[in-house]
């Protein structure tokens, strides 16, 4: 059956209208090949519009749609709805951007945008006569969930699963469940403490029967894909006996929550083990919760003033890391304040890169300065400088606020406000091949559309693993990633896109190039009619294209992006 | 390299400081002071010094003097650190360190050590009036004898030395060393700002404040003058007498309305009264109702038989003039002019 095309050429309010002629364009591809129909619009993605295409589609009984109008990215899926609505499968669908690439790219020209957006229309009818029905790819679906770490975001995964009545896998690597939280006596803006959390949370997730907690286990291995995962769990060696040494489970969807590491200053770096007195925040912390008496007392000295030097391994102008560990500077307000609290007389000394207690938080900060807590803000290329000093630790530091003099304190302790680093031992990304970012952190597939979401479909990130993040906004990311995993596991079955590669058996003589390219490991040599020959595993393949061009045979070909329609469509440009 | 001091702030806390660490230097108390210059900006550098404890800056600083208190940077500070009130305890602060014999920090510094000197005045007027047998014409004229030596004591014992020690603290000791010519020709300064407080105009809706201000500078000096010099609770001079009342009259009722101003606590400048801005205003009401009533009682014959009413005057007078003048607010009078005399003459050119 020859196809029946409808075009819809838009003005996009004049967007499109202002600098190119669209009537012009009308009039040029209204006489292609299997175009049976052509309209302009002023608004292709209003209501009165997708109604008239619903209607055409079912008067003139068309096969085939063309919308030229913005950005797929826009509104592809606005028009393939339009097409289902209409009972046409939507992969009949074909979009044509000539906004961005047309009328906003050439303003400057109307009569070059005219004739770009006319070439570009034929091209997507071109496309359109060859576009064939297809099926979205089903598969079955575990309704599972496995979290990787039991931290305070893994937790509230979790928790937040298991509420959906998802079954959930929370494995911890260690023998005690917490992490990181447990570290921190007060979490602010609130005034409980860490240890306490987790006492409550512990207890809340013994009750809910749809969580397995499998502490002291690690992934050691993994296989499948989306819907389908089946992870093989190792016991550490230092774990008790009495679990068996290796477990596997089988899950639709993996929560990777697997935290971060406080950063190690090096040695030396304001004075850190080679000037007594000098410790990280963690330290400090738990120095603190260890006193006893009224005195502040460390080593059998007494602590009568403290200085918190900031952003120590953050922010850093020359080194790894560049970025905000954004928790520190109110943690290190925390710390302060529990410090004068329990020891109304120190002197406490605050050198920053300027605060970032942002938020609630800004509240600690307040209070205190309130106290009487002194801030130094030094240059960000003129750190402050530490030396032993018999006794008392000197601290020699600039203060932006006094016109960068050069001022000097002693001090009987010295503080380093260490930041976030991605966790050292943690292999979970190796595994799932994990992308990481700049930062070496795991990376979502968009800061803000996409946040919790990774390059590999069925594996959602959470908490500081991803990059630094306070307890709140830890909490926050995991129930997004909850809400994700839950999308996957929840309905039994998935459906993806058809559009994968395919393999034309005839040309393939395996030679293994195009699995060397392939980003997600969608491709398997099997023998079949006596030779070797590639395999596509649909679930697993997105569509890349990485596969194609590599091919010494031009044995893979992509669906809906076969060589012949994008040689019409070169064609039909290249007039 | 300095050192930061962190019990300066604790030891400014007890000249009525409070809050001023709150502040996280935005800067908006300078930008809202419409005295601050470009040149010579004020508050928040003081805030900042003053947190950090660079004593020996801020001992030679004069901007506290040029700052007359409008408040605006208090009522605009979005950390509510007082730096207005910073300024003044600043004021405070520096009298105390100007003062060589230290009576002043501790009579600032302690309610309790305040009321003891105060009481022994009330005391030594007592033994006075005693030894004299309350007879009213010989405590009246050795009355009038204290008055002449106090003031002289005063100024060449006190205010000279500390007078000398301002100059040094600012003048000499950062080293500018200004010539003689320069002395000379900034000299119109000091009597200016010395008589008119010209410069509080430039404080914004400051007029009415100022004029009751100097009014009651007019009127205190020259009350001074007429019983210091001519005698007036003494004279039959009609013409002192009259001038006398006068003057007398708008010294209590300009101070009455200060004091006012003080208990209702509404505008900035009058919001945080410490003991030391109690005591100035009431006793200079009480001065100058006490002469009031006194010369009254003087013009009615009624003050052989009523003694007691010179003798509270004569408590108010010796309170006045070896506490408060000496020790306390009065001393902002000639520092003030004396501040903005030394900047003038230290400016670059």
């Amino acid at each position: 059956m020859d196809k029946r095309i409808g075009v819809y050429i838009c003005a996009c309010g004049g967007n499109i209208s202002d600098y190119v002629n669209i009537e012009k364009v009308r009039e040029a591809v209204k006489d292609e090949n299997a175009v049976v129909l052509s309209k302009t619009t002023m608004f292709a993605c209003g209501d009165a519009n997708q109604k008239d295409m619903d209607s055409d589609i079912k008067e003139n009984n068309l096969s085939g749609i063309v919308v030229a109008s913005c950005s797929p990215k826009l509104h592809l899926s606005t028009f393939r709805a339009v097409s289902e609505r209409a009972g046409l499968n939507k992969y009949n669908y074909v979009h044509a951007n000539i906004r961005e690439q047309a009328s906003w790219a050439h303003s400057d020209n109307k009569e070059g945008a005219t004739q770009k957006a006319i070439l570009l229309v034929k091209a997507a009818i071109a496309k359109a006569r060859h576009a064939v029905s297809l099926e979205p790819i089903r598969i079955k679906s575990q309704n599972s969930v496995a979290v990787i770490g039991a931290g305070i975001a893994g937790i509230k995964a979790a928790q937040a699963l298991s509420a959906m009545n998802d079954l959930v896998y929370l494995i911890e690597k260690e023998e005690k469940i917490g992490g990181s939280l447990l570290k921190i006596n007060t979490v602010a803006p609130e005034t409980v403490s860490g240890e306490a959390i987790i006492k409550r949370l512990s207890g809340e997730i013994a009750k809910e029967q749809n969580i397995t907690l499998l502490t002291g286990y690690q992934v050691a291995e993994s296989k499948g894909n989306i819907g389908d995962f089946t992870l093989k769990l190792q016991k550490n060696l230092q774990s008790g006996e009495g679990n068996p040494s290796e477990r596997v489970i089988n899950v639709g969807s993996v929560l990777v929550a697997t935290g971060f590491d406080s950063y190690t200053p090096k040695s030396g770096e304001y004075g850190f083990g080679t000037i007594p007195g000098v410790v990280t925040l963690e330290h400090f912390n738990s120095l603190l919760r260890k006193q006893k008496e009224k005195v502040f007392t460390v080593d059998g000295k007494k602590i009568k003033s403290v200085a918190f030097i900031y952003c120590v391994g953050s922010r850093q102008i020359k080194g790894e890391n560049s970025y905000c560990s954004r928790y520190c500077c109110t943690a290190a307000l925390r710390s302060a304040l529990d410090t004068t609290e329990k020891f109304p007389g120190i002197d406490i000394y605050h050198l920053t890169r300027g605060m970032r207690s942002y938020g609630k938080q800004e509240l600690l900060y307040k209070e205190a300065n309130k106290r009487g807590d002194l801030f130094i803000q030094f240059p960000d290329r003129e750190p402050p400088v530490i030396e032993d000093g018999d006794g008392e630790i000197i601290v020699r530091v600039k203060d932006i606020l006094s016109g960068k003099r050069e001022l000097e304190a002693n001090v009987d302790m010295v503080v380093l406000v260490t930041g976030m680093v991605s966790a050292k031992g943690d292999n979970t990304g190796a595994i799932f091949k994990l992308p990481r970012g700049r930062d070496n952190f795991y990376n979502e597939i968009h800061m803000k559309l996409r946040p919790v979401e990774t390059a590999i479909d069925g594996i959602t990130i959470a908490g500081c693993c991803q990059g630094p993040k306070n307890s709140m906004e830890s909490v926050n990311s995991a129930l997004a990633a909850a809400i994700k995993s839950h999308s996957i596991v929840s309905k039994g079955e998935l459906e993806l896109e058809p559009i994968v590669a395919f393999v034309d058996e005839m040309k393939c003589s395996w030679c293994g190039k195009c699995l060397q390219t392939c980003p997600f490991n969608a491709i398997t040599p099997i023998d079949k009619g006596g030779k070797r020959i590639a395999e596509i595993t649909n679930s697993v393949c997105k569509g890349c294209g990485m596969c194609l061009p590599v091919c010494p045979e031009d044995a893979l070909e992509l669906i809906s992006f076969t060589n012949k329609e994008i040689e019409d469509m070169i064609d039909v440009l290249s007039q | 390299m300095t050192k930061i001091d962190r019990k300066f702030s604790k030891e400014l806390k007890k000249y009525g400081a409070f809050d001023f660490t709150s502040c996280y230097n935005c800067g908006n108390c300078t930008a809202v002071c419409s005295l601050a210059t470009k040149d010579e900006a004020f508050p928040r550098e003081l805030v900042r010094l003053s947190a950090l404890g660079i004593k020996e800056e801020i001992e030679s600083s004069l901007k506290p003097w040029s700052c007359y208190y409008c408040g605006e940077c208090s009522t605009y500070c979005p950390q509510s650190a007082n730096p207005g009130e910073l300024m003044m305890s600043l004021r405070r602060w520096l009298t105390a360190r100007y003062d060589w014999t230290g009576f002043s920090g501790l009579l600032y510094r302690s309610l309790p050590l305040l009321v003891v000197a105060m009481l022994l005045a009330v005391t030594g007027v007592i033994l006075f009036a005693f030894f004299n047998k309350f007879e009213a014409k010989p405590i009246m004229h050795l009355g009038h004898l204290f008055e002449m030596f106090a003031i002289g004591t005063v100024f060449v014992v006190i205010l000279l030395p500390n007078i000398i020690r301002m100059w040094y603290l600012a003048v000499i000791r950062p080293g500018t060393n200004p010539s003689l010519a320069r002395y000379i020709k900034g000299a119109g300064t000091l009597f200016i700002h010395m008589f008119t407080q010209k410069r509080a105009l430039g404080c914004d809706n400051n007029q009415r404040r100022w004029f009751e201000h100097f009014i009651l500078v007019i009127g205190y000096l020259t009350l001074l003058l007429m019983t210091v010099v001519f005698d007036w609770l003494g004279t039959a001079n009609p013409i002192i007498t009259v001038a006398g009342y006068i003057v007398s009259i708008i010294v209590f009722s300009v101070t009455a309305d200060f004091v006012k101003e003080r208990i209702k606590a509404k505008r900035e400048i009058s919001r945080h009264s410490r003991p030391s801005d109690w005591l100035f205003v009431i006793w200079l009401f009480l001065m100058g109702f006490t002469a009031f009533i006194v010369r009254l009682f003087v013009d009615v014959d009624l003050i052989e038989n009523n003694i007691w009413i010179y003798l509270i005057h004569l408590t108010v007078l010796v309170q006045w003039a070896m506490i408060i003048v000496p020790f306390g607010k009065w001393t902002h009078f000639l520092y003030r002019s004396f501040a903005l005399y030394f900047q003038e003459i230290i400016k670059k050119r």
